[in-house]
Parts: C-alpha cells; sequence; structure tokens
C-alpha cells in the first residue's frame, strides 16, 4: 500500500550483541539487558510520567556506567509505551479533525449507541476525541459493493479544509463510507490534504483499518490520528536523546497483538501500540511455555491494580478482534462496551479484573465483603505503606496473613507497617461484619481470588476452553501469592513461577518478533465463493505486509506470511479466525478451511450450526520477521537472591486453625527435589506461596513449579 | 445510608463467593447466546435475559440483560410451577410466550426454563427469555402496534415441554416452524437458547458440588435477604410521602389522535413503596397494552435507577415493593388483548414513576430521555421466494439532572441494545442508509440540557416491501424538570424525491423501491431554567451546532457574536435580566 510519508531507511542489522527490553509501568520502569553470553541482567527505575524517556534513558546510562560499557555495544531496544494511553486518558492528543460522507458525521458521537451500564445514571459517556464541529462532511458516496454512486464533490471538500485549517488541527482522520471496498475517494482527499496542510498527519481509514463497520474504523482511525503526533513526537526524543549515549541502536516497538513494529512504523500507525505492555507479559509467559514444554498454559499477571488473563494453547497466543481503551475493569466490559474508545485491531486476548494488590476491600451496606475495582494505587497505596490510606488493600490482608515479609518489600526498598494493615482489615471488614481479624483477612484473599477465577473463565471456560487442561503460570508482583489457590478453584494441578516473576513484561519485549497484521473485509457467503477473487485479496495483502517490511529494512528472505479467514454461518455473527495451511487458494483449501471453522465452532460453543452454508467476512494476513534472534537468555540467579538459611514466619492458610509455622526460603534454595508446602519463597520483586497439599521444584531455566500432591 | 449487619447465620465473604459465581454462570448463558443465535435481534441487539430460580421458583440472579426483563421471569416461573407441579425429571425442558395463559410477557418472547439435578435432588431452574425474530400473525416481525387482538399477534405456545428426558418434541417444533415466516432461524434461536440452558445447568452443578446442596441452599435464602436489604436500605432513602404523576402515549396505533394517560401514585413508608397505576388508561384496542409483568419489570427498573448498591437483581429485591394496577386496564390487560407492541407502554411507566420520584429525590433523577425505543421493520420476499427482514432499534438520549447534562447518542438505559452498523445493513439488505445523525436543536432546554434527537433516513431499494414501525412522543415531548424545557418531539417521514409527507406514529404500510423512512425520535427533558444555564456551555453548543444561534437567545437568553464565536456578554445579562430569569 502507497504511504506518502515513507521515507525509505536503512537496513536493519541483526542484532548479535546487547539487546535491552523496557516496560514502563505507573511506579517503576522496568530494564532487561542481555548480552552476547545470553545472560540477562535487570534494573528497575522509577518512572518519570512528565516524560517517560527520561527514565529510559537515565536507566540505561547507569547500567552502562556500572558494567563499563558504551552505548555502541547496544544492538537493539524493545520498548512497550504507555503514552499513547495516557494521552487518551488524559486528552492530550493532537487537535484532531475527521472528514467523513455526507450525513454521517455524527457516527463517532453516536457509536453503537449502547452504554456499558444498566442502572447509573450518573455514568459520564467518554466525550469524543473530535469534537463535533471539526467532524466535516463532505458530498461523495461508495455503495455496499464498492461502486461510486456520487462523484466527490471537491467544493464541499475544501470548505471542510478551510474549517479544519481555521481551527488549526495538527491531525486529520478521513473516514468514508465503504471505502474498504473501494478508497479512491480517501485516496484522492488525502492527497488534496496533504498538499493543502503539508503540517498536517494524515491517517486514511482504509489504511489503518479496511474493514466493515464504519463506527469501528472511524474510531481506530480517530485514536490513531489523536495519538500519532504524539508518538512520532516522543520516539524522535528517545531517539536523539539515545544517541546522546552513543545508543544509535534500532529501536523496536511492542504492539498490543504482541508483535513488534520499527518505531518508524509505530510513528506512522501507533494505534497498534497502545496499551502494550501486558501483551509484552503474555509473550513471556509463551516462550517460558516453549522452552519448558508446557504447551497450552494460563497466564495470571496481578499487578497494583488489576489482574490479567490470558490463554496459550498449542504454544499460540489466543488474539481478540477489538478492545477499548480508557473503560474502567471489569469482565463483563469484554461484553458490553461503551465506557471506552473502541480500538479494532488485533490484541492478545487479555481478560481484566479489579483485584490487583492496591485493590480496597470494604463491606457494602447490604453487608457483603467486595474486592476493588477501586484501588489504592501505588499512591497512597495499601495501608501498609502508612502513605495515608486508611482502607484495607488485597495488600494488607496478605501482610495480615503472614504471606509478605512483615519488615520491607521490593527487596527491601519499601518499609512497610503490619499494625497499619491490621488495623485497616480489623476497622474496615472484620468490625462490621462480626468476623475476626483473620478470618476478615482471608476473606478478603478469597474473594480477591474469586474475582481473578472470573477473569480467566471468561478467556477458557467462555471459549469453550477447561482450564484444567492447562497449567497456571503467575507473575507480575503479587500473581504467585494467588495462583496456588486459584488453580486449585479452577481444577488446575500445576502452577508455574518464572523467574524474576515482577520482570515478565519487560523480559517478553526480548522474546517478541517484528510482526505485521493487515486485513480486508470480503463478507462473501460460500455458496458465492469468488475464488479469484480470494486470490487477489491475499496476494495484495501478502504483497502490502512484504512491501512494509522492506521499508522497514528487513530482508524479504526473512518474512514469513501465514494467511487466516474470519468464517460464521451464514446468518450468524459470530466470526472465528481460522488459519489456512497454506496461501494457494483453491476449492479444497476452502473446504478444508470451513471444516476447521466447524470442529473449532463446536469446540467453543458445544455444537454444530445446522447451516452448510458458511460467509468469509475479513481475510487477514500475518507477516513474521525473523530477526536471527537468540532466544535462550538465562537469568543469573546468584546475583539476584542472595540466600539467607532457616528463616520462619507464621502465616494463616485456615483462619480456624490459626497461624502455622512456615519455612521462609528464596529460589536459590530450592532445588530439583519438591518440597511439601507450607513454604514461602520470597525474591526481590515477588512473594510465592506454596500451600499444604502442594510442593514446589525448581524446573529447567529456573522456573518454580508447583504441583498439587493430592487430589 | 443505613448499614445493616449481615446476617451472623452466614459467612459474608461465603456470600460473596456464591453470589460471584451464580452471577457468573447467568453471564456465561447470555454469552452463549450472543454468540451462537442466528437472528440479529439475539446476537447483535441483545434483546434477551437469563436467571438462575430456585426450586420453589424464587429468582436468585438475573444475568447480563435487558433490564426490562427484571420482574418477567418470576411471574413466567410461578405460572410454570403451578402447571407442572413437581412434574420435572432431568432432560426436561419448558418453553411458553403467551402472555394471558402462560405468564409471558408478548409473543416474540420465547421463555425457557431447564430443571437442573443434582443427586436426583431439583436444585432449581435456569431460564433464558429471547425476543425471536418473527412468531407469525399478520405482520412480519410480529410486533405491529395496530393489531386489535392477540390471535393476530402470531403463534401462542401454552406452557409446554420442548424436551422431555433430554428427547426433543419434534411435533411441537414442527407446529412452530410451520407459523412463522423464519422456520430456520427461529430454530437456531431456539438452539442456542437451549445450549445457553445446558451450560447455566453445568454452572449451577458445579456448585453444587463445590458447596454441597445444603449449603448452597442456605445461601441462596441468605441472597434474597441481601437483596431485599439493600432494596429496604434504598427506599428508606427516599423521603416518607405520596408522590403523582401524569405521562401520556401519543395514541394505541389505531385510533389515532386520542391520548392515553398513565397515572402513578408513589407511595413511600419508612422502607416499604407501593406504586399504584390507578386512574390509568382502560385496556386499549391497539397493540400497546402491557402484562401486569412488564409493569413490574419497568417499576424495579425505575426503582433500581435511583438505587446505589449493586445487590444481584433477584426476589428479594421485590419483597419491600408493591405494584397494582386494575384488572381490564392498559397496565393489566384482559385476553384476548393485543400486546404485541407494549413496549413502548412500559417506558412511559417509567417516564412517568421518575416524574413521580422527581418530587422525592430531586437530586438523583433525570429528565426522561427519547420515550424509548423506536422499533420498525422493513420486510418482503425477494425474487425467489425467499422471506427476509430488516429490523433496528433507534435511540436515543438521556435528559438533564442536577449538575449533569443529558447524554447525547446513548441507549434508553431501560432497553440497552445496539444500533446497526450502516455498512452492514447496506450489505445485507436492499437499503441504502441516508443519513444517521444528531439534530440541533432538539435537546430540552435547561441549566442541564437535555440530549439531542436522533434522525435516521433509509431509503428503499428493492421492489416493495411492508414496513412496521412504532414510536411515540410525537404530541406529548419527554418533560423537563424544574424549568427545564421538554424535548423536541419525534417524527416519521416518507421522502420520495425531495418531497416528504409525515407519517403517523405508529404504521404498517407498503414502500416502493426509491421510497425513504425518515425517523426523528424526540430529544430528551431539560432540568432547571434555561437562562440559569452557564454561558460558557451554550457557547460551546452553538460552536458544535448542537444548539443554534437563534435558539441561544430566545431559550437560553444568550447573545452570541461572531462566527468566530464568543459570548456577548453585556447583551446576555441585558437580556437575561428583561426575562428576570425566565423565558417567555
Amino acid at each position: 500500500m502507497k504511504k506518502s510519508q515513507t521515507k525509505p531507511e536503512t537496513m536493519i542489522p541483526l542484532p548479535s550483541g546487547m539487546r535491552v527490553g523496557v516496560d514502563i509501568g505507573g511506579t517503576f520502569t522496568d530494564l532487561v539487558f542481555t548480552n552476547a553470553n545470553l545472560h540477562l541482567d535487570k534494573l528497575k527505575v522509577p518512572s518519570t510520567p512528565d516524560d517517560y524517556s527520561r527514565a529510559i534513558v537515565s536507566g540505561i546510562e547507569t547500567y552502562l556506567s556500572q558494567k563499563g560499557i558504551n552505548g555502541g555495544s547496544i544492538d537493539e531496544i524493545v520498548h512497550a509505551t504507555t503514552v499513547a494511553t495516557n494521552a487518551i486518558l488524559e486528552r492530550k492528543g493532537a487537535r484532531t479533525g475527521l472528514i467523513t460522507t455526507k450525513g454521517f458525521r455524527d457516527v463517532l458521537e453516536l457509536r453503537r449507541i449502547r452504554i456499558p451500564f444498566s442502572y447509573d445514571l450518573n455514568w459520564q459517556k467518554p466525550a469524543p476525541l473530535v469534537d463535533r464541529f471539526l467532524r466535516c462532511e463532505v458530498s461523495e458516496r461508495v455503495d455496499a459493493a464498492g461502486n461510486i454512486s456520487t462523484l466527490l464533490d471537491k467544493s464541499s471538500l475544501q470548505d471542510a479544509i478551510q474549517r479544519l485549517r481555521d481551527a488549526s488541527v495538527t491531525s486529520v482522520a478521513v473516514c468514508l463510507l465503504h471505502s474498504y471496498m473501494n478508497p479512491s475517494h480517501e485516496q484522492e482527499i488525502g492527497e488534496i490534504i496533504r498538499n493543502e496542510l503539508p503540517e498536517v498527519y494524515v491517517s486514511l481509514s482504509h489504511e489503518v483499518l479496511p474493514e466493515i463497520k464504519e463506527f469501528e474504523r472511524t474510531s481506530t482511525t480517530v485514536v490513531n490520528a489523536y495519538v500519532a503526533p504524539l508518538i512520532g513526537h516522543y520516539l524522535d526524543e528517545l531517539r536523539e536523546s539515545l544517541k546522546r549515549l552513543s545508543v544509535s541502536a534500532p529501536i523496536l516497538v511492542m504492539q498490543s497483538n504482541g508483535g513488534l513494529i520499527p518505531s518508524v512504523t509505530a510513528s506512522k500507525q501507533p494505534v497498534t501500540i497502545i496499551e502494550s505492555g501486558p501483551a509484552a507479559g503474555v509473550i513471556a509467559a509463551a516462550e517460558v511455555a516453549r522452552k519448558g514444554e508446557y504447551p497450552n498454559v494460563i497466564t495470571l499477571d496481578m499487578g497494583g491494580t488489576t489482574a490479567k488473563a490470558s490463554i496459550i494453547e498449542q504454544g499460540e497466543i489466543l488474539r481478540a478482534g477489538e478492545y477499548e481503551v480508557g473503560s474502567p475493569v471489569s469482565v463483563s466490559s469484554r461484553l458490553v462496551r461503551g465506557s471506552g474508545y473502541l480500538l479494532r485491531i488485533p490484541v492478545v486476548d487479555i481478560s481484566e479484573v479489579g483485584a490487583g494488590g492496591g485493590s480496597i476491600a470494604q463491606v457494602d451496606t447490604a453487608g457483603a465483603v467486595r474486592v476493588g475495582p477501586h484501588s489504592a494505587g501505588a499512591d497512597p497505596g495499601p495501608a501498609c505503606y502508612g502513605f495515608g490510606n486508611q482502607y484495607p488493600t488485597v495488600t494488607d490482608a496478605n501482610l495480615v496473613l503472614g504471606y509478605l515479609n512483615p519488615d520491607s518489600l521490593a527487596g527491601g526498598a519499601l518499609k512497610i507497617h503490619p499494625s497499619l494493615a491490621e488495623m485497616a482489615v480489623s476497622e474496615h471488614i472484620a468490625k462490621p461484619t462480626g468476623l475476626d481479624v483473620l478470618e476478615a483477612a482471608h476473606g478478603v484473599y478469597k474473594i480477591a481470588n474469586s474475582n481473578m477465577i472470573r477473569a480467566i473463565k471468561s478467556v477458557s471456560v467462555e471459549r469453550g476452553r477447561d482450564p484444567a487442561e492447562f497449567v497456571l503460570m503467575a507473575f507480575g508482583g503479587a500473581g504467585p501469592l494467588h495462583a496456588c489457590d486459584v488453580a486449585r478453584s479452577l481444577n488446575i494441578k500445576t502452577v508455574i513461577v518464572p523467574p524474576a516473576p515482577g520482570l515478565s513484561s519487560a523480559f517478553g519485549l526480548l522474546e517478541a518478533q517484528v510482526e505485521h497484521h493487515t486485513i480486508r473485509s470480503v463478507v462473501m457467503p460460500t455458496d458465492k465463493l469468488q475464488i479469484p477473487l480470494l486470490q487477489s485479496v491475499f496476494e495484495q495483502m501478502r504483497i502490502e505486509v512484504i512491501t512494509r517490511a522492506k521499508q522497514e529494512g528487513f530482508d524479504e528472505s526473512t518474512v514469513h506470511c501465514s494467511a487466516f479467514m474470519d468464517i460464521r454461518y451464514l446468518g450468524q455473527s459470530s466470526e472465528i479466525t481460522i488459519p489456512l495451511t497454506r496461501l494457494a487458494i483453491d476449492q479444497k483449501l476452502i473446504t478444508e478451511t470451513t471444516a476447521s471453522f466447524e470442529k473449532e465452532f463446536e469446540r467453543t460453543y458445544g455444537y454444530r450450526g445446522s447451516s452448510t452454508v458458511f460467509e468469509i467476512v475479513n481475510c487477514r494476513m500475518l507477516a513474521r520477521v525473523s530477526r536471527g534472534v537468540a532466544h535462550d537468555y538465562a537469568w543469573d540467579y546468584q546475583d539476584i537472591d542472595p540466600a539467607e538459611n532457616n528463616r520462619t514466619r507464621k502465616i494463616v492458610i485456615d483462619p480456624r486453625a490459626g497461624p502455622i509455622n512456615t519455612k521462609i526460603v528464596t529460589r536459590t534454595q530450592l532445588g530439583a527435589e519438591p518440597l511439601s508446602g507450607p513454604i514461602v519463597v520470597e525474591e526481590y520483586d515477588s512473594t510465592t506461596l506454596v500451600p499444604p497439599d502442594w510442593a514446589v521444584h525448581i524446573g529447567k531455566n529456573w522456573n518454580m513449579i508447583i504441583k498439587l500432591e493430592v487430589a | 445510608m443505613t448499614v445493616t449487619k449481615t446476617n451472623p447465620k452466614f459467612n459474608p465473604v461465603h456470600l460473596e463467593l456464591i453470589k460471584n459465581a451464580i452471577g457468573s454462570v447467568v453471564d456465561e448463558m447470555v454469552l452463549t447466546v450472543v454468540r451462537t443465535a442466528y437472528s440479529s435481534i439475539m446476537k447483535d441487539t441483545m434483546d434477551l435475559s437469563s436467571a438462575f430460580c430456585d426450586r420453589q421458583g424464587r429468582m436468585i440472579a438475573q444475568g447480563l440483560s435487558l433490564p426490562l426483563h427484571l420482574g418477567s421471569i418470576p411471574d413466567a416461573m410461578d405460572k410454570v410451577l403451578e402447571h407442572f407441579g413437581d412434574d420435572f425429571v432431568a432432560g426436561d425442558v419448558v418453553i411458553l410466550n403467551d402472555p394471558y395463559v402462560a405468564g409471558g410477557m408478548h409473543l416474540p418472547d420465547i421463555f425457557m426454563f431447564m430443571p437442573v439435578f443434582r443427586d436426583n435432588y431439583l436444585l432449581g431452574f435456569v431460564v433464558l427469555v429471547a425476543h425471536f425474530n418473527d412468531m407469525g400473525g399478520r405482520v412480519p416481525g410480529s410486533s405491529a402496534a395496530d393489531s386489535t387482538e392477540i390471535f393476530q399477534e402470531g403463534l401462542r405456545i401454552p406452557i409446554v415441554k420442548l424436551y422431555e428426558k433430554g428427547k426433543r418434541n419434534d411435533m411441537l417444533l414442527r407446529i412452530i416452524r410451520l407459523n412463522v415466516r423464519v422456520p430456520d432461524i427461529v430454530e437456531g434461536d431456539l438452539d442456542a437458547q437451549y445450549a445457553a440452558c445446558r451450560i447455566g445447568e453445568r454452572g449451577i452443578q458445579e456448585l453444587a458440588d463445590k458447596y454441597g446442596i445444603d449449603m448452597l441452599k442456605e445461601y441462596f435464602d441468605e441472597l434474597l435477604n441481601y437483596s431485599e436489604r439493600a432494596a429496604r436500605n434504598t427506599i428508606l432513602s427516599i423521603p416518607d410521602g405520596t408522590y403523582k404523576f401524569e405521562d401520556f402515549l401519543d395514541d394505541d396505533g389505531v385510533n389515532m389522535g386520542m391520548p392515553i394517560p398513565i397515572r402513578v401514585r408513589v407511595e413511600v413508608t419508612h422502607d416499604e413503596i407501593l406504586f399504584d397505576f390507578e386512574g390509568s388508561s382502560k385496556q386499549v384496542q391497539g397493540a400497546i397494552n402491557c402484562t401486569m409483568s412488564f409493569v413490574k419489570s419497568s417499576v424495579y427498573f425505575a426503582l433500581r435507577s435511583v438505587m446505589s448498591s449493586d445487590a444481584p437483581n433477584n426476589s428479594g429485591f421485590f419483597r419491600p415493593v408493591t405494584v397494582k394496577a386494575e384488572l381490564g386496564s392498559i397496565l393489566n390487560p384482559r385476553a384476548p388483548g393485543a400486546c404485541a407492541a407494549r413496549g413502548v407502554t412500559g417506558f412511559r411507566v417509567i417516564d412517568a414513576i421518575t416524574g413521580a420520584l422527581s418530587f422525592a429525590v430531586p437530586k438523583r433523577i433525570r429528565a426522561p430521555g427519547e420515550g424509548g425505543v423506536t422499533s420498525y421493520s422493513i420486510s418482503g420476499y425477494d425474487i425467489d421466494g425467499r422471506f427476509n427482514m430488516f429490523r433496528e432499534a433507534v435511540m436515543g438520549n438521556w435528559g438533564g439532572g442536577l449538575n449533569r447534562d443529558g447524554l447525547d447518542g446513548v441507549a434508553n438505559p431501560a432497553a440497552n441494545v445496539g444500533n446497526a452498523p450502516c455498512e452492514m445493513v447496506e450489505k445485507q439488505s436492499p437499503l441504502q442508509v441516508e443519513k444517521y445523525e444528531l439534530v440541533t436543536d432538539s435537546g430540552g432546554a435547561g441549566q442541564w440540557r437535555g440530549g439531542l434527537a436522533v434522525r435516521r433516513q433509509l431509503t428503499y431499494l428493492g421492489e416493495s416491501a411492508t414496513v412496521q414501525l412504532r414510536s411515540d412522543r410525537r404530541i406529548h415531548p419527554p418533560y423537563g424538570l424544574y424549568g427545564g424545557r421538554s424535548g423536541a418531539p419525534s417524527n416519521n417521514e416518507l421522502v420520495e424525491q425531495g418531497n416528504s409527507e409525515q407519517l403517523p406514529t405508529k404504521f404498517v404500510r407498503q414502500i416502493k423501491k426509491g421510497q425513504s423512512i425518515c425517523h426523528t425520535t424526540a430529544g430528551s427533558g431539560g432540568y432547571g431554567s434555561p437562562f440559569e444555564r452557564d454561558p460558557g456551555l451554550v457557547l460551546s453548543d452553538v460552536v458544535n451546532d448542537k444548539v443554534s444561534r437563534e435558539a441561544a437567545k430566545e431559550m437560553y437568553g444568550v447573545c452570541l457574536n461572531g462566527p468566530p464565536w464568543s459570548v456577548d456578554e453585556p447583551a446576555t445579562e441585558n437580556l437575561r435580566g428583561t426575562h428576570e430569569k425566565e423565558p417567555n
């Protein structure tokens, strides 16, 4: 596809020396460094929300000087950023205009009409990212078959351009009806705007998302336009600052689908890199799973404000077709949209619930104990931090139960106060319910777990997958404390805690591959199959992704394409993405593919449809670029966990039984021989609870494997 | 707000865990239908609800679903138990749709009940009610407002078993198939409904395995008590007293120009509340008679909207609430009164209650929205004789409330359904969407402005088709509160080659190639005097073309310079002063 803003680039060399993975979180920026010996180093530095790139640059500078090496030895920087997400949440994106077909300027604001909550008259609808007066209509029309029924009226376009010029917009989205069928009017408008408003960034909907459904396409294109100037600026700045450290390595950016793109492409198509941190965590899990020979994994990533679940099946990450940025966290938000800004792009399918370490527990007015979705966040944080929050959080409950080190967290970096945690649980949970403090804390622990179970079910059971056939991989600071109890409720018998569980996202960045995804809507019933049309659609897409990869400096021979179709029973609306076994399209392949669809449908929904006619809704192409990157990194564990001996602590597994004396160990004190629980494993960035009935040992690559000993 | 302590017999942690688990089961049922149904009204519009009732038929939890189904399931469940007693075995499935003999709402809604057993013990019933595309009758879609008896509205299904011991009753299915215009879609949707019940059955059985039947039963009781406490707390927060309001439907679709009053008297006594609809219209000839279970649903919805707790929707919630409507009135019709288009009456019941509650809790309510879903269908037969139908719902907006403007472009909270993407409409039906937009100056003026009306125009591209449309709020637009103005009235037009002709609020008619139907919803009511509105907000509305310069001056007393727009402050002060803060 033609992109007038593309400039040819130099070839990206295959990385052989040091690589850096950088994940920016709300509180900390995590950096993981690799060197030629395939060993990993890590660094946590405070995030710098006024300009996130500062923390990256200072982190890299610190590491380079610690190790006495120069910036030139860094070969690649892989980055997940929240810059775009924050721009949307804080409404700090570009002043954006929208050009659309006459009669449809309100599509962006009318959305899908549906509201996210049924009984909340206080709900505030998110304001559209483009104000109504900057949504301009042009007279033109393309029909559903792609024929032009009304020619583009240039004078209405001139009026629109004048209006946008007067308003000094810096970014323009163009989304016309049925442009996914025939983009010529959008292309024409794009060229005219680029001539008349050369400083303005232009996003054309058929380039961002050539897919049917005008609201979804408009919303996605508008978000792209809204964040593009900012992302471009941010990445340019980052590149410049790194150059001052003599780091001139290419920067790759994580997308929300789990693939990487070069920063130059990210600047053009930033919509794909929004909320990419969580995706990186899942990539890490997929790699750990691959090396550990566990093909089927459910991930549980528990951080400060939320817990996230996703699923890896036969080594493949499952993806979803859309999500909303800025919507409050809840399982039902996966079904009922409308509380955020819709993005229709492939994303790692992640279900999120408000059950993080900072999630607040309370008793509601009718007497039930609730956990989340409100969170004390990182500041003031849990009551035990002593920064002023009086309400008990999940972390406070864990501390009362003895699961956490009573002196400090984060390897001593954060002093904590168990008495404040106990007071919070006592005052706000135990007293109003008549439970004792231990029962109350244990209740909070169990309810947080039940929220996580709901998140896991929504990525597994709701897709027809039985969690019992998976292992649970827990990471994030708090995940490993809750994993065994969650696993047991879901009949999962194996829990894996990867090394450095608090740094999984940063590590995952180093494991990800460069990926390009593209899509075309065809909406073709199989009783009216047009094989030549399908052939040409797939060939066009193949050329498109290869051209993109070449423009980014990759060699064509390193690009591997795989094709997919979104298929449904004719008349239904739930399409399933099915991989094609080859790129050469013929009748036989379609028959095989619809057979796979039926198999997958039955697996997901428990029955086969009565229709024998299918509909091919979208064609998809995924290009993976292999950069020859090594994937056999090892953590140098001795550096992380200086062993201490013979520590014990009283912890509470069953409040009726009271506290029991429990061994506290570090990962390095564990071995290949299974050790029966109860055991608490303390690490720099995470704590793992091995309850009674479970036994822990160290497997390959420093993974902690915890298995249920009794049924 | 009163905090009621938990019953000490129950562990509040278990209560929360079991509540979440049942909630997750009933939600999963809804998800199953959404994913596997054939008709757009189930999969996209999501006009359906799920529930779990215990063995006594008490609703314990309701799933993600249509708020207006809130009260319907308990009534239907009671009738099912009355009919079958304990004559259930594993594998049975009961269906019904008739409002008069079977506890249904209107014929397009089929209720499905599946008893759930564990160890030969009846734990309760999973329930799924869903709106079917067509149930036969004289007008495609089985929802016409101008039918005059239920026999015209489609196939009436009494309380019958569709499955016995897991075996489907094919005779029943064949009768259903023969009576509907889209037999394959109806059968596919019944399959989806059945799949959802199976999912629900499995979920409840797993719960019984985890907690044990006895403990589960005790917590069913406590869940009902829990929701009852939440409801009573809410009612306690409403000042005691009697609050009355009257609102109107424009007509019944048969006798045009005859307004239909809906009157409500709300009586709050400590933690109990009565809704008495005495004085509302007698039963009407057209199909907007509203069965009692739907009136209850509307009442429960209105009450929930002023409630701060998110306690589960269950029979405990309904305990402190009494609903009265005279038999033979529009809100409690006798057979064979037509009732297919009763939705509009439910919306008006909610609007009337909102009006009454505005005297009791003025800070917690909003002025009424567009008046409910405008629904229409466009149907015909293609050259092969194959029936095709396009249907959709058009909404909507919310009214202004204290310190909050109305919302533009949102569903009515009582019927949270989605729109159909214009590109999909054009791809799948012989229709062209001409416009889909907000309407300037249609929101009721007020210190807090009402939401704007929505306009949608479609041109028919086939040979000829039957259009059935149900709207309201043309003669009686959504009222404003505390000095706020009412929203702009709704409208229907037939547009052909630039000429337009007004159509009634409710109609069934033929259209030809090239003719367009243009529907405009009502705007919603404003809140507070428009002359009190911050001129900066008026300015922003004018900049965005949501309010015209002329209306800014006439309705809000705000004079503007421009464009580029700015507030002419002296002129505004002068104008607002002259009017003594009240427009004429």
